[in-house]
């Protein structure tokens, strides 16, 4: 029988990341996947003579040279090379702002750059705007002496973190608000709350002003070669350090020696194991994946308070036009289309199949041999909140909403930047929630995991990180796991608990 | 620090409400009823349906198509539920066992995916030379057998946002089968273009679906299908092979898109003629041309592995099989014959179902079928469909669920 220290299920950006993590400190390591590629939603497909990045927008918290973010530092602590492209603007965004007014604005990176710009859009904006940026500063120093390992002392936050502490309690909208933030500043400052998949008015401020500090002042970057670059760079390096990879293995069930995982049961066979890191969502596991009488009580409950509200799902819509970019006049890598610029309206419409939400990517205009010369690539996400229309599909109209999709996309860039697509697409495809379901068998296909509302917001589920672990030799890690969705976010929690199980087995214990 | 944020009208309450994050949270969660987790939902049985790991057919009905040296196989899920859905053009992977090993073999859907919903899909074999698995299918398969296979997969398929609303389809031999799928489906209302088909054949006995097509056409005007006899000079016939004069004379004057399928001689042929009429790129496209058969006459191929048998080691889970390894055959081929369930669908270097890693040994990928990921080509991932042994190899094969 197989015998290994650590398994991880799920090859997705954490278990790809918690594996080098685990195999760097020399455990004996497994990772398999129900899929055949590594990488969850960070691969890459192809249709015709182009490669497409089936998920990427901006990688967060990487960071430069002088300014590293945890994402730099995690993957050259591991080894992780990746030759990135980084992204000089923040965001374009088209939309229509709760006052009625239209909103074309393009926000660039760097504090100082960033408020110019907003002033510029919104007169009388400086002050709030600059007090914000103030403001991350000290998140920023409160974050790191949160995350230092050591324990927190009241009183020390209370003198150096004031200011943090009296604001990220709140959501995002009540604290901009209490700062006296013009309504048009908060609509330009809210772009990038799909990314977080909550309206402002759930949304927690310290995430909220996190990401914008790792966006603007870090800066966003990119693959050079599609998101498969970047998981075959965790895979090569897991495979140098010895770590091996069973891919089309699925994993039935985890076995229990007492109240303590001791192995899975995957299709290729049962491995034994110390310890396990899950990159499942937790209620498949709790359902499917281990003895009832196992589950703890307060998971029930968690399970009955958030109430199934798993995290945004996605439609995405690619094309490959058979003209450069420049001539096609997409001079943006990244657009925002919404409906309106009040976040908590988009959310509310993005339960319908056809609502106006749309973030256009435009891979060519900062890697100009992203693909064949001649030619561009260029995606569209449409994201989708809680809502049935997707399960009401049946399979003989389910090509009919494909190509809704398409119509809608092609729509959105005639009607927003004046652009006619059809006589230039090559290839196009569309992926669901259906794919995303069938790829990385997400409840609902979510990339993202268990919304996040105020009460069970990120800052909330790492105030006591073993209180997410429950189940004894087992951790859940990814999207659904304490830190939130998103590419860094699953890297970075994904070598967080992997360091977690090496210590637990170094030491003999368990979480 | 001059900042000085309060949300609340009392500062010191702000900063107990961000002490109590977690315990707030605890109160929601304890507040809550100890609920039974469950984990079913549509939008994943949908994916589960239309994808599953594979589908379990029994042989319905076997049709004869005895002067076109063909049999079409009529299956029907065994379970009797409706198959997965597929687009007019997809082709399924049968799992066909032969001997000690199980082969896979692609072939293009021949029915009108409305057949789905009544369990069914059926695939046309034609008798080919040196068609190892065609032919055990013809003299073996008999109604009532059991045969594995996978949901329609490929992207073969009419897209109206991507392809001129005229497909002039190229077809030769059992080429013809996704195409009379498509014309299915126009038929059927399921697409709506207008379908022209150079079919070419050898003469007119050997033509394969005249009496299907000629059923279609009389109901639909949006399927035309000329007969090119290569063979035979018949009135109400063309004659010869399908040139860029022939495409060009059935094209009118609307853009039009071509759609290829055939065997490689034929698309060496077309391939030339349809360069002659400068078509964008967009507007040409082509079925799986499949591994070649000859590796050694491709460019860049060492002449000196040519009929060298090397030493395989295929690593599966925690198994390790030993096998011979032909080089003049794909290392998928090598790895069936070893009796390994290892994962493979379109045999032709594209799909990727069978991306595997080389852990050590020299392959030769051929460059016109070499359907790899960017990373991969960088990294030690094959196809192993399309790939050729150069010397001993070890490799890790992904699982397989059928």
């Amino acid at each position: 029988m197989a015998k290994f220290d650590i398994v991880i299920v799920g090859a997705g950006n954490a278990g790809i990341s918690a594996a080098v993590t685990c195999a760097a400190q020399g455990k004996k390591t497994l990772l398999i996947d129900q899929h055949n590629l590594p990488g969850g939603c960070a691969s890459s497909f192809i249709r015709g003579r182009f490669e497409f990045d089936p998920s990427v927008h901006e990688i967060a918290d990487y960071g430069p040279e002088n300014n590293k973010g945890s994402v730099r530092l995690m993957m050259e602590r591991n080894g992780i090379n990746v030759d990135w492209i980084t992204v000089p603007e923040c965001y374009r965004c088209i939309s229509t702002y709760s006052d009625g007014t239209p909103m074309d604005v393009t926000m660039p990176c760097g504090r100082e750059a960033f408020i110019d710009a907003m002033e510029k859009y919104v007169p009388g904006s400086r002050k709030s705007v600059t007090d914000f940026f103030d403001l991350m500063l000290e998140v920023n120093a409160a974050q790191e002496y949160m995350m230092d390992g050591t324990p927190n002392d009241s009183k020390y936050m209370q003198k150096h973190f004031p200011n943090v502490l009296r604001t990220c309690g709140y959501n995002t909208l009540k604290v901009l608000k209490a700062m006296k933030m013009p309504e048009k500043a908060i609509e330009i400052m809210s772009v990038y709350w799909p990314y977080l998949g909550m309206p402002l008015d759930q949304i927690n401020f310290f995430h909220y002003i996190n990401m914008m500090n790792v966006y603007v002042e870090r800066q966003a970057v990119i693959p050079h070669h599609t998101s498969h670059q970047i998981s075959m760079a965790f895979m090569n390096r897991f495979y140098e350090l010895g770590g091996e990879a069973w891919f089309n293995c699925r994993a039935e069930e985890f076995l229990f020696d007492g109240d303590k995982v001791c192995g899975v049961r995957t299709s290729l066979g049962i491995v034994e194991c110390d310890q396990v890191l899950a990159n499942i969502n937790p209620d498949i596991i709790y359902a499917k994946m281990m003895p009832k009488e196992l589950v703890p009580e307060r998971e029930k409950k968690l399970f009955a308070a958030r109430n199934q509200n798993y995290s945004t799902k996605f439609a995405m819509v690619y094309m490959a036009l058979n003209k450069p970019i420049e001539e096609i006049g997409i001079k943006d890598y990244c657009i925002f289309f919404q409906g309106s610029a009040d976040s908590r309206r988009e959310y509310e419409n993005m339960k319908k199949l056809d609502n106006d939400y749309n973030i256009l990517i435009s891979y060519n205009t900062l890697i100009p041999d992203f693909s064949p010369e001649g030619t561009s690539v260029i995606s569209f996400t449409k994201l989708f909140s809680k809502s049935d229309e997707w399960s009401k599909i049946k399979p003989e109209d389910y090509y009919k909403v494909k190509d809704r999709m398409i119509a809608k996309c092609i729509d959105d860039v005639k009607r927003r930047l004046g652009i006619d697509l059809t006589p230039y697409i090559e290839e196009v495809e569309v992926a669901t929630p259906m794919t995303f379901a069938r790829y990385l068998g997400t409840p609902e296909g979510t990339p993202y995991g268990y919304e996040l509302p105020e009460w069970d917001s990120m800052l909330a589920r790492m105030m006591d990180i073993n209180k997410n672990f429950p189940i004894k030799g087992l951790r859940h890690i990814g999207a659904a796991s304490f830190r939130g969705d998103g590419y860094s976010s699953t890297w970075l929690n994904g070598d967080v608990c992997a360091q977690l199980a090496c210590k637990d087995l170094e030491e003999g214990g368990t979480n | 620090m001059a900042l000085n944020i309060k949300v609340g009208p009392i500062g010191l309450l702000d900063m107990l409400k961000f002490a109590n994050l977690d315990k707030d949270r605890d109160k929601v969660i304890n507040a809550a009823p100890a609920k039974e987790i469950t984990a079913n939902f549509p939008i994943n049985n949908f994916a589960k349906s239309q994808h599953p790991d594979y589908q379990k057919f029994v042989i319905d009905e076997i049709i004869d198509h005895t002067s076109a040296g063909a049999k079409t196989f009529v299956l029907k899920r065994a379970d009797g539920k409706t198959a997965s859905y597929f687009r007019a053009g997809q082709y399924i992977s049968l799992k066909l066992p032969i001997g000690d090993s199980v082969v896979s073999r692609p072939y293009s859907i021949s029915s009108s995916p409305k057949w789905a919903f009544e369990g069914k899909v059926a695939v046309t074999v034609k008798t080919n030379p040196g068609g190892f698995a065609a032919d055990w299918m013809l003299t073996n398969f008999k109604v009532g057998d059991e045969v594995i296979g996978s949901e329609g997969l490929g992207n073969f398929c009419y897209e109206s946002y991507r392809d001129a609303n005229h497909v002039i389809a190229l077809a030769g031999g059992s080429g013809i089968t996704p195409f009379l799928s498509m014309a299915y489906a126009i038929r059927d209302g399921i697409e709506d273009f207008k379908l022209t088909i150079l079919f070419g054949s050898r003469n007119e006995e050997a033509i394969l679906f005249k009496k299907e097509f000629d059923e279609i056409c009389a109901v639909t005007d949006k399927v035309k299908v000329v007969h090119v006899l290569s063979n035979e000079e018949k009135e109400g016939y063309e004659h010869g092979f399908i040139t860029a004069e022939l495409i060009q004379k059935y094209a009118g004057n609307e853009p039009y898109s071509i759609f290829i399928c055939g065997p490689e001689a034929m698309y060496r042929f077309v391939q030339k003629e349809v360069v002659k009429l400068q078509l964008d790129k967009k507007y040409v496209r082509q079925e799986f041309l499949g591994a070649t058969k000859t590796v050694w006459e491709q460019p860049g191929y060492p002449k000196e592995a040519k009929d060298k048998v090397f030493k395989l080691t295929v690593k599966q889970g925690d198994k390790e099989i030993v096998c011979d390894c032909n080089a003049n055959e794909p290392i998928l081929v090598a790895v069936e014959r070893a009796g390994i369930k290892a994962p493979s669908r379109c045999r032709a270097g594209e799909c990727g179902w069978c991306r595997s890693r080389v852990i050590s040994g020299e392959v030769f990928v051929p460059e016109e079928t070499d359907g790899r990921r960017w990373a991969d080509k960088q990294s030690s991932e094959i196809h192993p469909c399309a790939s050729f042994a150069l010397s001993d190899l070890t490799i890790v094969v992904p699982g397989e669920y059928f």
